[in-house]
């Protein structure tokens, strides 16, 4: 089974946007959100125990981020399956074969901070407030298109690809068995999962 | 043990209905976020937060069959339309209002859609524009070998096209949800906006296809296609991508209209008029200009109007409120407390400044009850339009209170041209002096003026012709001031209070001038408080007044609910 990889465009965020954006995922289990202040509409999964899970993971990558800031960050979404391996002495190994994975790229930026009053003139009058809200919206604005475009991307991906998709897993989740990783604490831990998790799943090609 | 005929013929059967159930789920999705009509209809909580997961083909088990479930099935076209102009095809959401709204920038679009002197055919000038087009189709692929059995790629192919068909389902459910006409669909669905468009939907087998011109502006996206065993299903769609070209804007709602001063004091502007508000009625009694009021209110009346009121067109509280105060007033129709309308009176200037008076001075002492001051609004009554007192009665709902005693003299009327606030039968015909009487003391500080209520000149047959002070059978009910011994110690407190302005209210029964006049006057500010006020002060029902046909609705309650009512 081949592991199709969609590495999805970098989107540049606030950090109280990571949250909303996060909310994604695809290949059986279309993981979205309404937010009503957007114009996109998304759509939620259904399932609370998948949503509680990936609010764990976001509060994870939020807390990632707090200590790493302005900083490229990556999370990783796999769907896997679950194979046993040959059982060895007194070992029942299970492995698992990703089949697909897509990776979120996220641009995490601090907001501008307001003019400190110190260096404000003191007979300029100056409304920060205003440039502030302005600028956001601005961004706001670019942030909605290219959130829609990585989903018009997703969209391509998924109705393009769907060969490589297992059979639906008799366990009566709603989703395929997944998998989110985030970077850990540094980022050599975090390149060492991604070495991990290729070292389980073997070089795409060597898959049949 | 199973032939592979039969497995290849349940396979078949498999198939078929997959692909049949694919075709309703995708017209099904498709319409969900685009017909207003099937959203508003099959709209719950639940809608907004469904998941592509409920869409599944299980769930779709309890469908009904349509034609689609032919095998041979034909292409399925969903042409979703923008429509413009006034809509009445969907009378759930579409409550058109013919020549409320013009939109310029549609005018400029059709420079033939809008004409203001032909509003009327607006409704058969629309302007469709197809914005978006989905095509479901199948094709059969005969030249593929049934008998073969041979085993297609991910698994057996009913497995597999159920895998993919959940999977491209899902990613129409969501592209429908991205592309710019759902934005559309979203602003129709929210309230408190007019729109001069809709989004329709016309469902076919075979469509014409577009011109050069309408395929320049439309643009392809996502092709998908399914393979099965039987041929290929295919799912594709055209959409427009820029609607901002089309003008779209969403009006202002006209519905909920403001009132800038609703609760202004007449004192600053108490003639001030509404020149939006059309004064019904007005016309056949002079120019508008010289009817004395025609502020506005949720529960205001043209002053001269015969018939009905001209209420507002969204219910206020207040008029709720009247409501109540009507449903607490027992089943009387009461008479009308206007003036009478003469043929030959007409709404003179001096009536127009009389009843300026009233208002003026009105909304002093209003709404507190008599006794105790209070700055508690209170809802209006409905009074007849064709009575002065309306004028004083419709003011606007600013609490102020009572003064102890103030009396403010209008000019031009002489103290002792002080009549009761008496209603006026429509048939009655009080002289004119009266009549002028009758008006000054439609004003609030004449009412509390010092000015001895000996002097009221009416006597009881005229009182009696006054409205409201006794209605005939025939007519209108009567809702008299029970004489009840609670009333009178109420009454007692305003021996004292210089109120000469009573109310008429059922002269047969009072024999005393004085109590009479009280009574009136309690009726009088009965009518301006709120009925849990008056309710609980033990006050008899206030004297309301109605000159002219009203709607059942408004008085229905009244007989129900009426309290603390008896007869004199």
């Amino acid at each position: 089974m081949n592991c199709e990889v969609c590495h999805l465009k970098e989107l540049e965020v606030e950090h109280f946007e990571i949250r909303e954006i996060l909310r994604y995922s695809n290949s059986g289990d279309i993981y979205f959100f309404k937010h009503e202040n957007e114009s996109v509409d998304l759509v939620q999964c259904g399932d609370s125990e998948l949503e509680k899970k990936i609010e764990e993971k976001i509060e994870q990558f939020i807390g990632w981020v707090e200590k790493h800031p302005n900083k490229k960050s990556q999370i990783c979404l796999s769907f896997y399956e679950v194979k046993s391996k040959q059982a060895t002495w007194f070992v029942n190994k299970t492995e698992r074969l990703y089949w697909e994975q897509w990776y979120i790229n996220l641009n995490v930026t601090q907001p501008p901070k307001a003019h400190s009053s110190k260096y404000q003139h003191p007979k300029v009058i100056v409304d920060p407030g205003e440039s502030a809200l302005e600028e956001r919206s601005v961004r706001r604005t670019a942030l909605e298109v290219s959130l829609r475009e990585v989903l018009f991307q997703i969209i391509k991906f998924v109705n393009e690809k769907k060969d490589h998709i297992p059979s639906v897993p008799n366990h009566g989740g709603v989703s395929f068995p997944y998998e989110i990783t985030i970077p850990s604490s540094s980022d050599s831990s975090f390149g060492m999962d991604m070495f991990k998790r290729m070292l389980q799943t073997g070089h795409p090609t060597m898959l049949s | 043990m199973a032939s592979p005929r039969s497995n290849l013929h349940q396979e078949s059967t498999n198939t078929e209905q997959i692909i049949t159930e694919f075709f309703a789920k995708c017209l099904h999705i498709i319409l969900e976020s685009r017909s207003p009509c099937a959203y508003s209809r099959n709209y719950s909580g639940e809608q907004t937060q469904s998941s592509p997961s409920s869409s599944s083909s299980s769930s779709s088990s309890f469908r009904p069959r349509d034609k689609w479930l032919n095998l041979a099935l034909r292409d399925c076209v969903v042409d979703v339309i923008l429509v413009r102009g006034p809509v009445d095809c969907d009378p759930v959401r579409c409550s058109p209002r013919r020549g409320l709204v013009k939109n310029l920038s549609v005018e400029e679009l059709f420079p033939n859609f809008w004409n203001s002197g032909h509003e009327e055919c607006l409704l058969e000038e629309k302007s469709e524009k197809i914005i978006e087009r989905w095509v479901i189709q199948y094709k059969n692929q005969k030249s593929r070998d049934f008998t073969s059995g041979s085993k297609r790629s991910g698994g057996t192919s009913s497995k597999s096209l159920y895998k993919k068909s959940i999977v491209l389902l899902r990613s129409l459910y969501l592209t429908v949800r991205l592309l710019p006409a759902h934005k559309l669909f979203r602003d129709l669905n929210k309230s408190g906006q007019i729109h001069t468009y809709t989004l329709s939907h016309r469902v076919s087998s075979s469509v014409e296809p577009f011109n050069r011109r309408e395929e320049e502006e439309m643009r392809p996206f996502n092709r998908t296609e399914v393979d099965t065993s039987c041929g290929r299903l295919c799912l594709s769609v055209l959409y427009r991508p820029t609607l901002s070209d089309l003008s779209l804007e969403p009006s202002t709602p006209i519905s909920p209209q403001f009132i800038p001063d609703y609760v202004g004091s007449p004192m600053t502007d108490p003639l001030k008029r509404f020149p939006s508000l059309p004064l019904a009625g007005m016309v056949a009694h002079g120019s508008p200009s010289s009817f004395p009021f025609s502020r506005r209110h949720s529960w205001g009346y043209d002053i001269y109007k015969a018939s009905q009121p001209s209420v507002s067109p969204s219910p206020s509280p207040t008029y709720s409120d009247s409501r109540a105060l009507l449903s607490n007033l027992g089943s009387h129709r009461l008479p009308p407390v206007s003036l009478p309308r003469h043929p030959h009176e007409t709404p003179s200037s001096s009536n127009v400044s009389l009843c300026h008076q009233y208002n003026t001075s009105f909304d002093e002492y209003w709404p507190s009850p008599i006794f105790s001051p209070s700055s508690s609004p209170s809802p209006p009554t409905h009074i007849p339009s064709s009575h002065p007192s309306n004028a004083l009665l419709r003011c606007d709902s600013a609490p102020v209170s009572i003064p102890a005693a103030r009396f403010g003299r209008s000019p031009g009327l002489p103290n002792n041209h002080i009549v009761p606030l008496a209603p006026f039968s429509k048939s009655s015909r009080p002289s004119s002096s009266q009549t002028d009487n009758s008006r000054a003391l439609l004003r609030p500080g004449n009412i509390q003026t010092s000015v001895p209520v000996r002097k009221f000149s009416l006597g009881k047959d005229e009182v009696g012709n006054l409205p409201g002070a006794k209605i005939s059978s025939n007519s209108s009910p009567q809702i008299s001031i029970s004489r009840s011994s609670s009333r009178l110690s109420f009454l007692e407190a305003f021996d004292d209070s210089e109120f000469p302005c009573p109310f008429a209210v059922d002269y047969d029964d009072i024999r005393d001038m004085h109590t009479r006049y009280v009574i009136q006057l309690v009726a009088y500010f009965v009518c301006l408080m709120s009925i849990s006020e008056w309710v609980s002060l033990a006050v008899p029902d206030p004297y309301i007044y109605s000159g002219f046909d009203r709607e059942p609705s408004r008085y229905e309650n009244a007989s129900d609910n009426r309290q603390g009512v008896t007869e004199c």
